[in-house]
């Protein structure tokens, strides 16, 4: 009966009901969405990171990797170094550069990643095969529509240009064994990739024996931060990072989005909840005849309280599920805009759907809505039923 | 039930109200017995603490002093708790402004005190539309509030009264919102009403509700000042 | 120059304890690295390239405050200024720089040395610094365009808020509408009334709203100055800011009060009473 009344009271005022709804489910998008922007850039990069299953970095000593052009001298020795702990699995080298990719007259430049084929950790093959000896690569479809090449079609490419010569250094004619898709790349960003070996000899004698980055992968269970430490110690020429490192890193120079995701899920909360109590007031206050009579003919106090937060309730599990939907749309929008930042690996994403940051915005908001609902409620259902008659005769 | 058939025991009722301007006595010092299967007119001018002392009879508004006791229980000093279960399981109350739930059908409006009182749902139906025939709006069961006239809404207002099959009927100017025709079925019910056994006290200005009453009881400024018996 | 790209490690030694290559010559370093590892003017520092390795012997000169860049800001790298030549040479780099930062004379100056040095194909392209600094903003234009778009939802937002508030507070008094509509008084009056009505809470609520924009303004750049220790400035209250946000919150509020009033006044006035 309550159930029918609460109902009933929400469906008789229909306009002001379907507005609160309303008011509610931008909330609750906002709320869902800052929810997700806070955890999304760490859930979507600690992904990418592991995505191949390698938990430590090795850049060169004060750097982040691929944050600079330097790179790690004596590659060969440390690797062998890092093989012999019992604790790794894989190592895998990686040399990064740019290469010019001739086009006709002109030249398109594409970043190149030099890497042993059986171990590396950059790419996935979409079609063919990985490159393994000298004169093979794998391009990925950026590249290949610049280029307008295919599967099977050689490049001429060149590692750099003399100013004395006027001529292009480091040529090569590599064959496209494969295409890739290249897994830490911006989005529309041209890549290949080559042995490590070729690249090598191609950049010359600076980069003779040296890489820009080693991938670690530890044994499973083989404890992390201690294998991270002990490399860091042992080999003074580079920085060790683990993904939680790695992650705080970013997140550090990204924290201003988990900042703001805070300030606007809080007033986000705090309007849904300033609509609620206004409408419950407002519906109480227009209602105090029928709250007194009912009390006088003997409905508790508390089933009055129960059937006005029911009204408060139903607006804001309604409009937060309209607001989870709605939150979804926003939240993809708003993906594509930061998406857009110039060097961003396609794969992370600032907004990640989750579905325990929907529960939690769930619950705030219904935690909300009943609090929002209970003082009005209360007073309501507390003034004098004699004096409250009298009023509302006089009225 | 009290000794002798005494529904209704109110010995020295006292209402005080604290207002901006000083004390205003609305009741002072009223005494009053009510038998079961009475039917009791309340009349006085504006402002003599009638609708007050119903009130009070009614257990929704507490006195300053004085005892109550209704049915054998005493009802002053009651928690709020307790106060709203008696009303629900003991009394039943007309307005004047009929005071119907716009939102719930006539029949719904007849069924809210016996579903707070825990009957089950069909019983419940069923005893509602008992009472709607009683009072003869049989047909009229699913219309709301705005689709009934005055003096239909004030037959269902009394049949959501009978809902919980009270000891006293307490009615506050049943007839002031109803034109003369409409008053007079009223009146007509309520004395139906009490042939059947029903206990009434009613607050009224309309001298022929209160000329359908076996007893008039006087009251001026807070007190009683004559009773007399038809 | 600037030389982010290149890891530098810093020992702080006593002048004794390394044998000098040649005379030390003179750095400059930024603030933030004189504060954190707690240097003076007139230390002696070893600069290698690797950590380790040899270096030279240098003595800091001076203190660089650092310009207020943006792209700067998360980044916690640390700069200091060296001679071009001492640091071609302790890091092997040989004759080679990475840009040439070139002024012209007059405005037509800048187009025809870009014209010529590109046309000389040495291996390097010329931008002007309106194309550099257009290239490096491409990171504040989608952080601009998220402000924007968390701005846009906002708005929609409040629209929306303000008129559900509205439309509250007006329906609580339907009963007074009511009773002066049949009195005689104008469905033209009310509605004006209540416009007014909204336009003056409008009103205080928009001088409050940019005293607070205001207020919390000044926090945010004092929280941010503070978190990556930078003069930089990021957050601004414009003159154009304040009359938008005015405009828009005057409009959106006059706007749900006349569609509030409008929904009143379209009823009959009985019905307002419930009959």
């Amino acid at each position: 009966m309550i159930l029918s009344l609460a109902w009933a009271s929400l469906v008789r005022h229909r306009a002001r009901t379907l507005l609160a709804v309303a008011g509610v489910a931008i909330s609750a998008a906002m709320l869902l969405d800052m929810v997700m922007l806070a955890s999304g850039m760490r859930v979507s990069f600690r992904s990418l990171l592991l995505a191949q299953g390698f938990q430590i970095r090795l850049a060169p000593r004060g750097t982040l990797p691929f944050d600079t052009d330097a790179t790690i001298p004596g590659a060969t020795a440390i690797m062998s170094q890092l093989k012999a702990r019992r604790d790794v699995v894989a190592v895998s080298p990686v040399l990064g550069a740019q290469l010019h990719v001739e086009r006709g007259a002109a030249s398109v430049s594409a970043a190149a990643l030099g890497t042993i084929a059986s171990v590396q950790g950059d790419y996935k093959i979409l079609t063919g095969r990985a490159p393994t000896i000298d004169g093979e690569a794998a391009a990925n479809d950026a590249l290949l529509s610049a280029t307008v090449a295919r599967l099977g079609d050689t490049l001429s490419v060149a590692a750099g240009f003399d100013p004395q010569l006027r001529a292009f250094t480091g040529q090569r004619t590599l064959r496209v064994v494969g295409r890739a898709h290249f897994i830490y790349l911006a989005a529309g960003e041209r890549a290949l990739a080559l042995p490590l070996t070729s690249l090598q000899a191609m950049e010359g004698a600076s980069r003779a024996d040296r890489v820009s980055l080693i991938m670690v992968r530890l044994r499973e269970g083989a404890a992390v931060e201690a294998a991270r430490s002990a490399i860091d110690r042992e080999i003074p020429v580079v920085s060790a990072i683990s993904t939680a490192t790695a992650i705080e890193q970013v997140e550090q120079r990204l924290s201003y989005f988990r900042q703001l995701a805070f300030i606007l899920g809080s007033v986000s909360l705090a309007v849904g909840f300033l609509l609620v109590t206004t409408l419950v007031t407002v519906s109480v206050n227009e209602r105090l005849g029928e709250i007194a009579v009912l009390r006088a003919i003997g409905v508790r106090r508390a089933r009055i309280v129960e059937q006005i937060l029911i009204e408060g309730s139903v607006i804001m599990l309604v409009g937060a599920v309209v607001g989870m939907g709605l939150g979804l749309i926003t939240a993809r929008y708003l993906n594509s805009i930061l998406a857009s930042f110039p060097g961003l690996p396609e794969a992370i994403h600032f907004f990640l759907f989750q579905p325990r940051d929907a529960w939690m915005a769930l619950g705030l908001l219904a935690a909300c809505g009943i609090l929002a609902g209970i003082y009005p409620a209360w007073r309501g259902a507390s003034l004098p039923i004699a004096g409250t008659l009298r009023e509302e005769a006089v009225a | 039930m009290t000794e002798n058939g005494v529904l209704v025991s109110a010995r020295d009722l006292e209402r005080d109200y604290s207002l901006s301007a000083g004390i205003v006595h609305a009741v002072r010092g009223v005494s009053l017995d009510v038998r079961k299967g009475e039917y009791v007119a309340i009349v006085g001018p504006s402002g003599c603490g009638k609708s007050t002392l119903l009130n009070l009879l009614g257990a929704i508004d507490e006195p300053s002093s004085g005892t109550l006791t209704i049915a054998g229980q005493r009802v002053s000093g009651l928690s709020d708790r307790e106060a709203t279960l008696f009303r629900l399981r003991n009394i039943g109350f007309v307005f004047q402004r009929f005071y119907l739930m716009p939102v719930l059908t006539a029949i719904e409006n007849v069924e809210l005190p016996m579903s707070e009182a825990g009957m089950e749902k069909s019983a419940r139906r069923d005893r509602a539309r008992e009472l709607l025939a009683y009072v003869g709006l049989s047909e009229r069961g699913h219309h709301r509030p705005t689709e009934l006239s005055g003096g239909e809404q004030q037959r269902v207002a009394i049949a959501r009264a009978l809902a919980n099959r009270p000891a006293l009927l307490l009615a506050d100017e049943p007839t002031g919102e109803l034109d003369a025709r409409t008053g007079a079925e009223v009146i007509a019910l309520f004395e139906r009403l009490n042939r059947d056994g029903t206990t009434i006290v009613v607050v009224t200005h309309d001298e022929d509700l209160a000329k359908a009453a076996r007893r008039v009881v006087h009251m001026r400024d807070g007190v009683i000042v004559d009773e007399r018996q038809r | 120059m600037f030389l982010h790209f290149i890891p530098l490690l810093l020992a702080a030694q006593s002048i004794d304890s390394a044998p000098p290559h040649h005379a030390p010559r003179t750095v400059a370093i930024d603030e933030r690295l004189a504060r954190d590892a707690g240097l003076r003017l007139g230390d002696t520092l070893v600069l290698t390239p690797m950590p380790g390795g040899a270096g030279d012997t240098v003595i800091v000169a001076a203190l660089v405050r650092r310009p207020r860049d943006p792209s700067e800001v998360a980044r916690g790298a640390y700069r200091i200024r060296v001679h071009l030549d001492e640091l071609q040479q302790l890091v092997g780099y040989g004759e080679r720089v990475e840009r040439f930062a070139i002024a012209t004379r007059g405005s037509s100056g800048a187009d025809s040395a870009l014209r010529a040095i590109d046309a000389s194909a040495f291996g390097f392209r010329a931008f002007s610094s309106r194309e550099i600094a257009v290239e490096s903003s491409t990171t504040f234009l989608v952080v601009s365009r998220f402000h924007r778009a968390i701005g846009v939802i906002t708005i929609v937002a409040s629209a929306v808020f303000l008129l559900c508030i509205m439309l509250l507070k007006v329906d609580e008094r339907r009963r007074d509408v009511a009773a002066l509509r049949l009195m005689g008084i104008s469905s033209g009056t009310v509605v004006r009334g209540v416009v007014l009505e909204s336009a003056l809470i409008a009103t205080c609520g928009s001088i409050a709203g940019v005293g607070l924009g205001a207020l919390v303004s000044a926090f945010v750049n004092w929280h941010y100055q503070r978190v990556y220790r930078t003069p930089l400035t990021f957050s601004l209250v414009t003159g154009d800011i304040v009359v938008i946000a005015v405009g828009l919150s005057l409009g959106l509020g006059l706007a749900a009060g006349w569609l509030a009033a409008q929904r009143l006044v379209r009823q009959p006035p009985l019905s307002l009473f419930g009959r």
